[in-house]
């Protein structure tokens, strides 16, 4: 177990130094919801009324946080498929490191840059919307949650696509749909009822809840339903991403 | 540094066999490597070296076969394998944005090494890249990246160090440093070095021993000067002034090493004789009463002993041999 520790505590070392270097990522991480919110949520703003009594501006900055954590969870899994590229993995594999510490690793760097760019972000959009850090609890839970849950997607596609272009096409495919059906852009209860019941069925529409109510106060779903529903299905993806991994570990 | 069994070979490998679809790439290669020796496995490209190498070091499973290293089965004992292992890889296997410390800092800590600061900066010193330890490794040229690798492979001091290829695709100048580093490493003496290669040259000027191996097959093992002394020796031509006759030719076959004397289609005698170099004066002297005119030692090298062994010429890949790897 100590072992575990230390291992994963290196491999997060390394995937943080690499995420620290990649100025073009949080560059582009940081304004693409700057500058979606100020263009779109003020455009609509006094258009959309929406039925929990909130600003659009706030809905859709809310939103906007869930949509960056997720690709940038996207982003997390595809690390798999550039380290197979480099040839990196292997050095992995064949060091006495097991491929649990790999892959959670994995998932705590980009938890951990997702929660400083989360930090970041809020900071500057309650300059000019509604976000505050009403609990801090469920955001932390939102982000954790939804970078899991994409991180370990991205990992169980990275162990079965071989190139970078069908991982990205491929990850398109899955992810567009979830972000259109979570609430990210406009509430889950004023979609038709077909599409209502397969935003129910999405994990991320119970992430994107819990971040709203953590930075909002308001919700759509009970928050203790959403926080235990997301606590089991993170670990769940967790496992499935260390089993994936070591699946395709053994050639 | 105890070997834990200590008749044991550092690798035994019993059988193995190991397909790519209907592609058969090792068949049946049984091979023992000492613990201590320098081992080359020698063979023309696609033979199926690296396939072993990815066995050997856990990466592949044998489709059948039995495969030990330090007593311990590669396929039910990994991670105790991984551990006494290090590997320097045909291609290359570096993250291009962290730097060379880092890399072996990220080694360092995989292999819980005390004094991490200390021996990252010693091993970055030995194989010359200390100036450059903070550079990302993406700036870094081909022969930089190779001794970055092999640093790497080295810096947790594996009971067994597997090097596939390590001068592949350098220029001469790497060439020749990365050679530097494996003979202090031989010199040394501790570390058990399987090294695969498809260059007589360097098979014969680092390895102790050496296996040649062809399609998948072990087809020889020894030492390989022994290996190129079977052959018979080297061979000497003499062109006599006063002709090949029947008492030269009985005056020469009493040189001590002579195997073989005859008389070749120019009329030269052609002396089959072991250790030709260190005997030539010998057999001058012995020629001398029918005045030599001309002399052509020919040594047979390892090209001979393939040739010899599988009945077809080792023609290595020259595309391979420029190095077309990322």
């Amino acid at each position: 177990m100590n072992g575990f520790v230390t291992d994963t505590g290196a491999i997060l070392r390394r995937e943080w130094l690499r995420y620290r270097r990649d100025r073009a990522y949080w560059v582009g991480q940081i304004a693409f919801p700057l500058v979606a919110v100020a263009f779109i949520g003020f455009g609509l703003n006094d258009v959309v009324q929406l039925p929990t009594g909130t600003d659009y501006l706030g809905h859709l900055a809310s939103g906007m946080l869930a949509l960056i954590v997720g690709s940038a969870g996207v982003g997390g899994g595809m690390t798999l498929i550039q380290d197979r590229d480099s040839g990196f993995l292997r050095a992995l594999l064949v060091a006495p490191v097991s491929g649990g510490a790999v892959v959670v690793g994995k998932i705590l760097a980009r938890v951990a840059a997702s929660l400083a760019l989360v930090a970041l972000l809020v900071a500057l959009l309650a300059g000019f919307t509604p976000l505050r850090l009403v609990d801090p609890g469920a955001v932390v839970l939102g982000v954790v949650s939804i970078t899991v849950v994409f991180v370990s997607l991205g990992v169980v596609l990275g162990a079965f696509l071989r190139s970078a272009e069908s991982y990205r096409l491929i990850a398109a495919m899955v992810t567009v749909p979830l972000y259109f059906l979570s609430g990210i852009f406009y509430p889950v209860a004023t979609l038709p009822a077909p599409t209502r019941w397969l935003a129910s069925a999405n994990p991320l529409t119970y992430g994107v809840d819990l971040l709203r109510y953590g930075l909002l106060g308001v919700s759509e779903m009970p928050v203790g339903r959403s926080t235990v529903f997301l606590c089991v299905l993170t670990a769940a993806c967790a496992v499935a991403a260390v089993a994936a991994f070591e699946r395709s570990a053994e050639a | 540094m105890q070997s834990t069994h200590t008749n044991e070979p550092a690798i035994r490998i019993e059988g193995l066999v190991k397909r790519y679809g209907d592609q058969v790439a090792v068949d049946g290669l049984d091979l023992c490597v000492e613990e201590g020796s320098f081992f080359g496995f020698l063979g023309p490209n696609g033979a199926g070296k690296t396939t072993t190498v990815s066995v050997l070091t856990t990466l592949t499973r044998p489709d059948a076969g039995h495969v030990h290293v330090l007593g311990r089965d590669v396929t039910r004992e990994r991670a105790a394998v991984r551990r006494d292992l290090g590997v320097v890889f045909q291609e290359p296997s570096l993250d291009r944005e962290l730097t060379a410390r880092e890399h072996l800092d990220l080694q360092a800590r995989f292999y819980r090494l005390s004094d991490r600061r200390r021996r990252v900066v010693d091993a970055l010193a030995r194989v010359g890249l200390a100036a450059d330890a903070d550079r990302p490794v993406r700036g870094f040229s081909g022969g930089m990246k190779r001794r970055l690798e092999i640093a790497r492979g080295m810096l947790h001091e594996p009971r067994v160090l597997f090097l596939d290829e390590p001068t592949l695709g350098l220029d001469v100048t790497s060439r020749a440093a990365v050679w530097e580093h494996l003979r202090a490493l031989r010199a040394g003496g501790r570390t058990t070095v399987f090294l695969t290669t498809h260059s007589m040259e360097e098979a014969e000027t680092l390895c102790e021993r050496v296996g040649i191996v062809d399609r998948g097959r072990l087809v020889v093992e020894g030492k390989p000067a022994e290996l190129v002394a079977d052959l018979g020796g080297d061979v000497v031509l003499l062109g006599l002034g006063d002709g090949a006759g029947a008492a030269a030719r009985e005056a020469v076959t009493k040189v001590d090493g002579v195997r073989d004397v005859r008389v070749d289609a120019d009329g030269r005698l052609r002396v089959t004789i072991s250790e030709g170099s260190r005997r030539l004066a010998a057999l001058l002297d012995a020629a001398r009463p029918w005045s030599v005119e001309d002399v052509e030692l020919h040594r047979p090298d390892l090209e001979h002993v393939f040739l010899h062994h599988t009945g077809h010429p080792f023609e290595p890949d020259r595309l391979g041999e420029n190095g077309n790897g990322r």
